[in-house]
């Protein structure tokens, strides 16, 4: 498991960097995608390659090249919220 | 400057009058809206900040126990860090670096309480602008309904600014709220916030404030599972999308029609008891066909705005359009647009005008003018009779595919095609070139399903119709008396001179040489110039010139072209008519949205241009 495109759907992960420049890195952390928290894919979309991804309560649909540059390290346990990573 | 000014030297010179303005801020979808709805009620009016395209809703509220507040809506944020054009406004507002607008005197920053650990990040950075702010927790009503809770008061001490929970679609809480408007609510004592700018560190802070106000978030919707389970499923999905795509689009024309008639008859009744109450006279001329005319054809449009609206609004407010929009992505993103333009332009078949004012649900700035600019070459229904008439006039009917399509149906068809072809084909010019934006990360919240209220609802229709009948009102009114003006002078012995007479005859007979290329005489001409207005005129022009009855089902009329267009000529027009602009309330509308005459006047030399070099080639082809 390398980035949020290879989560299947219904498992969980970490959010770790993100590989985008300043702008794009701030408003991806802005919706949630901040390293250490805890994300899972939901479902594809149909017709299309959005997949939609939960994480800190909200419910966000990324293009897989998207997803792709977000890089994502296995959970360490079940249960955290949000981790205490930078 | 009057003495009574508010004691805050805002920074800007407050507005004349100074009133104490308060600004709604917050997240999307959070409920800002219907807030705001709730506190000011119908004292509210929709303009656009100076020079940009952005809404300013400004609301008054009167107070029990002081002076009345302006309360204005800013569009929704989520940090400091601003992309669209929306969000740089809100934020330029909360800091007092907008020329628009004073800094507001306070501010409410609204919360959605069923997801508090993570919207708490926006409380220092907003507390951080210095101004009072009161925190409002939203959706009170739905976090204890799925078993979640949370203590105001222990939030309010460790923000160091006053909160409460509040059900602004119930009304409950709001008592506080007036209060803090009123300036008689006391702020707790302020605390040690933490360093805004670290995004990763605000979202810890932001935790550990929930965790110490016992903050439980609701149990998940399982609605809100179902729901997405149908919605987004691989098969049923796209069945209920393509459902849903055919609902609005089949009530836009069959729902709106009889209601359109409606209003049709209701002028034209109207305009009979005026035509007996007026004395005969110029005056009586430019008053009926002029003014009373000019207003019809722009009322009889709203009853497809309106349906239009209503369906965007229950697809928006229940949360399911981001749903459609990202069915829709993959090929809106085959031209260079992404999902949140599919509506828009799904309209844009029934009217360009609430199709160009459905594109501010485009985040993107630039996708949003490159939606706004291809909408009005999709084939509106405003060209129906053009195509009729000219399609009965010309068009042999002979069946093509057995029983199921015709001669006539395919070349209508194929209008159609054309249309969407000069679309698509325009919006990737535009988005390979001077709408080009970086490649940005496409990211679409998917909000949480919810009833959408009957309230907010109809707020929306009736800013949406006050909106649509200023704007496209007062320029087709314009444009309707300047060509009732040119159709009727010179007046002679008080009679209004035959239409070949007039000053529009002579203009027409000035640009045939013009119109000659495309195969048209001097009538079309004049057509081609009344339905400037509004394309379906045409019809109306060529059955006075011709002087029979002008209707596209008139077999005279039909025959009466015959006689003069050859059939190249007469694709030629139709060809013309699927490219051009010819339509005053969209150019008005566009002019409204993108916020100066730029876009109008680039979209409709564009479309002309396109319109008479694919009428030219027509002709030469089929000539």
């Amino acid at each position: 498991m390398e980035s949020l495109a290879d989560l299947s759907p219904g498992t969980t992960a970490v959010v770790g960097e993100l590989r985008f420049d300043e702008v794009d890195a701030v408003r991806l952390m802005e919706l949630g995608f901040i390293p250490g928290m805890s994300v899972s894919c939901q479902r594809r979309v149909p017709m299309g390659d959005l997949s939609v991804y939960q994480l800190d309560g909200t419910q966000i649909a990324l293009r897989s090249e998207t997803a792709s540059r977000i890089r994502v390290r296995p959970e360490p346990a079940a249960g955290v919220e949000n981790a205490k990573r930078d | 400057m009057p003495s009574a000014i508010e004691a805050a030297p805002a920074k800007p010179q407050p507005e004349q009058g100074a009133r104490r303005t308060v600004a709604i801020c917050g997240p999307p979808n959070v409920g800002k809206s219907t807030f705001f709805n709730r506190l000011t009620g119908l004292h509210q009016k929709v303009a656009n900040y100076p020079g940009i395209t952005v809404e300013k809703r400004i609301g008054r509220l009167e107070l029990p126990n002081g002076p009345p507040v302006d309360l204005i809506d800013l569009p929704g944020i989520v940090g400091l860090h601003p992309r669209s054009e929306d969000e740089r406004i809100a934020i330029d507002v909360l800091r007092g670096t907008s020329r628009a607008t004073p800094q507001p005197a306070a501010a409410v920053l609204i919360l959605d309480s069923t997801n508090l650990q993570a919207q708490l990040r926006l409380v220092p950075e907003i507390l951080g602008f210095g101004i009072p702010t009161l925190v409002a927790l939203n959706m009170a009503d739905d976090l204890s309904a799925r078993g979640g809770n949370v203590d105001a008061q222990a939030v309010a001490k460790q923000v160091g600014a006053p909160v409460v929970a509040v059900s602004a679609r119930l009304g409950t809480g709001m008592d506080k709220v007036t209060k803090f408007l009123e300036g008689t609510l006391a702020p707790p004592q302020p605390v040690e916030l933490p360093v805004l700018n670290n995004i990763p560190a605000e979202r810890r802070w932001a935790g550990g404030v929930a965790r110490r106000a016992s903050y439980h978030p609701p149990e998940p919707s399982l609605w809100g599972r179902r729901l997405d389970r149908a919605f987004l499923h691989p098969v049923a999905g796209p069945l209920i999308f393509l459902a849903v795509v055919v609902l609005v689009f089949q009530s836009i024309f069959t729902l709106a029609v009889p209601l359109m008639d409606a209003v049709d008859s209701l002028i034209g009744t109207t305009a009979g008891w005026l035509g007996i109450l007026l004395p005969d006279s110029m005056l009586k001329g430019l008053l009926l066909d002029g003014v009373w005319g000019g207003v019809g054809s722009v009322v009889i449009f709203l009853p497809q705005i309106l349906i239009l609206f209503l369906f965007i609004g229950i697809l928006e407010d229940s949360g399911y359009l981001a749903r459609a929009a990202a069915i829709a992505d993959r090929s809106m993103r085959a031209v260079g647009l992404e999902g949140r333009s599919f509506i828009p332009l799904l309209s844009s078949y029934a009217c360009a005008v609430p199709a160009i004012m459905a594109a501010r649900t485009v985040e993107n700035q630039r996708d949003r003018l490159a939606t706004i600019f291809i909408a009005p070459l999709t084939t509106c229904s405003a060209r129906l009779p053009v195509y009729a008439l000219l399609i009965a006039a010309f068009i042999p009917e002979q069946p093509l595919l057995g029983p199921i399509l015709g001669t006539r149906a395919a070349v209508l068809l194929g209008l159609y095609a054309l249309g969407f072809a000069a679309a698509c084909a325009t919006a990737w010019v535009l988005k390979s070139t001077i709408l080009k934006s970086k490649p940005a990360p496409f990211m679409l919240q998917l909000p949480a399903y919810r009833w959408p209220t009957l309230r907010s609802l109809s707020y929306r229709l009736l800013d949406r119709s006050k909106i649509f009948l200023r704007r496209a009102g007062t320029v087709i009114l314009l444009t309707t008396i300047v060509l009732w003006f040119l159709a009727s002078v010179p007046y002679t012995d008080g009679e209004p001179p035959a239409i070949g007479d007039s000053l529009a005859g002579s203009i027409g007979k000035t640009i045939e040489p013009l119109v000659e290329p495309l195969g048209l005489n001097w009538k079309v001409g004049i057509g081609l110039i009344t339905s400037l207005a509004a394309r379906e005129v045409i019809v109306g022009t060529l059955g006075t010139i011709y002087g029979m009855e002008a209707d596209e089902d008139s077999p005279a009329l039909q025959d009466a072209l015959r006689s003069e267009l050859s059939f190249g000529s007469a694709i030629a027009l139709m060809i013309f008519f699927a490219f051009a602009m010819q339509c005053m309330s969209t150019v008005a509308i566009v002019r409204r949205e993108t916020g100066g005459w730029k876009w109008p006047i680039a979209q409709f030399t564009y479309m002309l241009v396109l319109a008479y070099t694919a009428g030219f080639a027509a002709f030469r082809i089929f000539g």
